[in-house]
């Protein structure tokens, strides 16, 4: 049933490829006419190029449609493919007619394809395509040529001012891959295959968990069904053959073949690996061969017994995939037949849902719907317009407003990805690591439909997957030390991801034995962070000193675990979006690590405050509170720093306007505000002469040029404001690490 | 391929455009000296705005306004030629330059006009041991006026060696 819905999948694949390929013929077969004007010879490069080019595209529809058994198209294509040989080797002159036959299989190959769309076969088409195939062998037998490589050649060195000949070309498996040529064509394979290894990877797991569950089981086979064929139609021979001794694997298995599930699934899993290396091979432009693939071969046919036939190619006829399905009993026949009926209903007529678009189009077009929202502040709070009594104008523009909104809203959403691919690659990450460290570990995933922009969670897998290598590594304990301690056999470790207020916090939780304090401070001393024996320190100051580069309480260096660089990286990835980390932990209970992230890289949701003339952003992410400080809450420190008291705590002030050098209203902290802004776990009170208010700024980066001209500290971006100006957006990670001393003295 | 190319052929235009941008300089000026950049380089003129200052940028970095939503930092000549600085009136323009994907605003006294200077008329830069002689891309001579061709790409990148070579001195 569902390997039915792949195969429409496919078909459809196959549909808007061809018709990408013929996009690309029509223009070059034109070409030639060139020679019938007399504007070229048959053996100028031009021409050669273009019979090259053509040859190509007509070999690469045939190869695709001999995959998937069209054989009224392949056959078009392929008498086409002997036309364009001829010509190439100039036993052929071009003549109209050949250029009428060429462009008349191109037509063919269209209507074929609308009759395809239709009705998921070529059938339908058989008489026209024979039409066709006749006009081509009238053509060629008319030059009474047998079809006899030797005479070919001989005429070719008869054709002296010929050029040179191109290496025969002969259609056989072992032909090198052009569609490996067409960067479109390889493009749509790899992103396809990629996605095709992560849901099979997904099922593998899921597998082991879940033995009896059929249809995992059927969708595993449809998805390595689908990769074998993707490879097949790039000519990818290795992973092809591979991918094609695991279908049959799993056929068996299916079929109720005996066998240790999960001795099965990590051979597999390996074998993603060399697929996803024989991937990034092909995007770097190489062959895409599997090393050693004997080698992966053999343990695989160990497995399957010997009477399990492996499914040959033949010219037979392919039986229909619902024919093999109820044969071996996976489906019934009510089932196929009510399947069939949505796939007519549905899958031939409903083209795909969604489209890839470039995302440099996307971002450009997010950008100027940033642009009209600043255009309509400006146009609504025009200064032209203060103290006119406008009913009419006040209603459009409430409505202009409301559509702005919606129209940004709709463009931040549409950058929007679930963060379930992030996640469920975390579910591969502890199934190795597990297994290396002899460890128990139930990983949980929560929430993983949770949409966050994609540049934002792309900058989020490098810290997750240090997270949990930590998690497993430093938290959870070997199954002996849990049942010694009390605890179930198995660790947990939750993942989980949830909006808050306008942000996404990520949640990395295990039960494992949590932070140690002593150790922590024990390593910082013999570091040199910290000063004392750091008794003074809160928990959460200790647990901050995990933050500083190249610490690291691992008492060994494992395989498993890094150098002591992780949290670090952790952190300095958060900043990059504007993130921010916390960690909390309870000895013996576990780690908990909450990652901040804002939903978007391009919007920020701000607080504006004014010290004298000059207007900046906050963002909110890292606003704590903000007070008007009383005289006798301030002590200044013997070498010179202020510190405010708020109820229990003292926090270090920065004083913006000597940051940024401007004349501000007031110098006394009890006439200003103070705005407590966290970061890193560590706080600190900007002096501020007045919150404007909330805001949602539009980010935009300071030019390169001043980046590299100035030293820029503490500002993040900037944003234009309703009135044109520009504004700029205070990092607060840069304000925080201006006050080091400080929290020496409050440490 | 080759149809749209031939369809589009954007070649002979660009080919144009830099053949009637070429020997052109808009003409400025600064405290009674006239200065030419070469126009291929300008990408438009507009009055002087509110500028947004950035802190801790050498002061010839005025700071940075909003060109239609494409936030542009604003360089006064007359702070980069170490002359005294002079209150911005209605007269005083933003040169907008624009070199490899870079937008930078120049403000000047006065925009003057586009010169037609023949590279026959431009002498080459006198060996000054003024320090500002390394921005002279050349003289430029329209009758007897003569104009300091001025070199966008040092005027604009120069200093950054300097605050470099300075850092570097201080460290």
């Amino acid at each position: 049933m569902h390997a039915s819905s792949e195969n429409t999948e496919i078909i459809h694949e196959f549909s808007i490829e061809v018709r990408d390929l013929l996009e690309q013929l029509e223009p070059s077969i034109l070409e030639l006419e060139k020679v019938c004007n007399n504007e070229l010879t048959q053996e100028s490069p031009e021409i050669n190029d273009a019979l090259n080019n053509i040859f190509r595209l007509f070999h690469s529809v045939k190869g695709s449609s001999g995959f998937l058994q069209l054989n009224n198209i392949t056959e078009t294509a392929h008498a086409a493919e002997n036309l364009l040989d001829r010509l190439r080797s100039g036993t052929l002159t071009i003549i109209p007619g050949y250029i009428d036959l060429l462009c008349g299989a191109c037509d063919f190959t269209h209507e074929a394809l609308d009759y395809l769309d239709k009705h998921l076969d070529d059938e339908g088409m058989g008489d026209k395509a024979k039409k066709l195939i006749e006009s081509f062998k009238k053509i060629l037998s008319g030059e009474a040529l047998p079809e006899d490589t030797g005479s070919e050649k001989k005429k070719q060195e008869s054709k002296a001012e010929s050029p040179a000949p191109e290496p025969e070309i002969r259609i056989d498996l072992e032909q090198e891959p052009d569609n490996l040529k067409n960067p479109k064509i390889v493009e749509f394979f790899l992103q396809e295959a990629h996605e095709l290894l992560q849901t099979i990877e997904q099922d593998l797991l899921g597998w082991i968990k879940a033995p009896e569950d059929k249809d995992l089981m059927n969708r595993l086979f449809g998805n390595i069904h689908s990769f074998k064929g993707n490879c097949g139609f790039m000519n990818l021979a290795d992973p092809e053959k591979l991918s094609h001794s695991i279908e049959t694997l799993l056929e068996a298995v299916i079929n109720g073949l005996d066998v240790d599930r999960s001795d099965v699934a990590d051979l597999m899993l390996g074998h993603l690996n060399a697929f996803r290396e024989v991937l990034d091979d092909i995007a770097d432009g190489g062959p895409g061969r599997i090393t050693g693939l004997e080698d992966r071969l053999a343990p695989i046919n160990e497995f399957i017994p010997l009477e399990v036939e492996e499914p040959e190619k033949s010219d037979e006829p392919k039986p229909k995939l619902g024919e093999i399905l109820i044969e071996e009993g996976i489906v019934s026949p009510e089932e196929l037949k009510s399947a069939l009926e949505t796939q007519k209903s549905k899958g031939a007529y409903v083209k795909k849902q969604d489209i890839r678009v470039n995302l440099e189009k996307l971002d450009a077009l997010i950008n100027i719907i940033g642009e009209l929202v600043i255009a309509e502040n400006m146009l609504i709070n025009n200064p032209d317009l203060v103290g006119l009594e406008l009913e009419n104008f006040s209603r459009a523009a409430q409505q202009m407003n409301k559509l702005v909104n919606e129209l940004q809203e709709m463009a931040t959403s549409i950058r929007l990805i679930p963060v379930a691919g992030v996640f469920s690659r975390m579910n591969r990450l502890v199934h190795d690591l597990a297994r290396k460290s002899k460890k128990k570990i139930d990983l949980q995933i929560l929430g993983e439909s949770t949409e966050v922009d994609k540049s934002v969670i792309e900058n989020v897998v490098d810290p997750l997957t240090h997270l949990i290598r930590n998690a497993v590594d430093h938290g959870l304990e070997s199954p002996e030390e849990r049942v010694a301690a009390g605890k179930p056999e198995t660790g947990v470790i939750r993942l989980s991801a949830s909006h808050e207020e306008g942000d996404v916090m990520i949640l990395i939780q295990d039960d494992g034995r949590g932070l140690n304090r002593e150790k922590i401070i024990a390593t910082a001393k013999k570091r040199g962070l910290i000063d004392g024996d750091g008794s003074m320190m809160t928990d959460s100051q200790v647990h901050n000193l995990l933050f500083r580069p190249g610490f690291s309480t691992a008492e060994k260096i494992t395989e498993v675990s890094g150098r002591g660089v992780g949290m670090d990286v952790v952190l300095q990835n958060l900043k990059n979006i504007r993130g921010n980390v916390q960690l909390k932990s309870e000895p013996g209970a576990g780690t908990t690590v909450m990652l901040l992230i804002p939903l978007t890289m391009a919007i920020v949701d701000g607080m504006m405050i004014r010290v004298g003339k000059s207007l900046f952003i906050v963002p909110i992410l890292s606003i704590r509170e903000s007070i008007s400080p009383s005289a006798d809450a301030v002590t200044l420190t013997p070498d010179g720093n202020e510190l405010v008291r708020i109820r229990e705590n003292l926090y270090p002030v920065v004083r913006l306007h000597s940051v940024y050098d401007i004349s501000p209203d007031n110098y006394e902290l009890d006439k200003g505000i103070l705005v407590v802004v966290e970061a890193q776990g560590r706080n600190v009170c900007l002096f501020v002469d007045e919150i404007v208010g909330q805001q949602q700024t539009v980010i935009k980066g300071l030019s390169d040029f001043i980046v590299k001209t100035g030293n820029v500290r503490g500002v993040s971006g900037c944003t234009i404001l309703g009135d044109g100006n520009v504004c700029l957006i205070l990092d607060t990670h840069a304000l925080v690490d201006m006050d080091k001393t400080v929290e020496l003295h409050t440490g | 391929m080759n149809a749209s190319q031939n369809a589009l052929d954007p070649d002979d235009d660009l080919f144009d455009d830099e053949d009637t941008q070429k020997d052109k300089y808009l003409t400025f000026r600064i405290a009674n000296e006239d200065y030419g950049i070469a126009i291929a380089n300008v990408t438009e003129i507009i009055g002087i705005q509110s500028i947004t200052e950035i802190p801790e940028m050498p002061d010839y970095i005025k700071g940075v306004i909003n060109l239609r939503g494409k936030v542009i930092p604003i360089m006064d000549v007359r702070k980069r030629f170490k002359l005294p600085e002079r209150e911005y009136d209605e007269r005083t323009c933003i040169i907008v330059v624009e070199i490899d994907g870079t937008s930078v605003g120049l403000v000047v006294d006065t925009v003057n006009e586009v010169a037609d200077i023949p590279e026959d008329q431009v002498e080459p830069p006198p060996k000054s041991k003024h320090k500002g002689g390394s921005y002279i891309q050349g003289i430029g001579k329209i009758g007897k006026e003569v104009k300091i061709l001025l070199d966008i790409n040092k005027i604009l990148y120069e200093e950054e060696l300097e605050t470099l070579s300075e850092a570097v001195q201080g460290a």
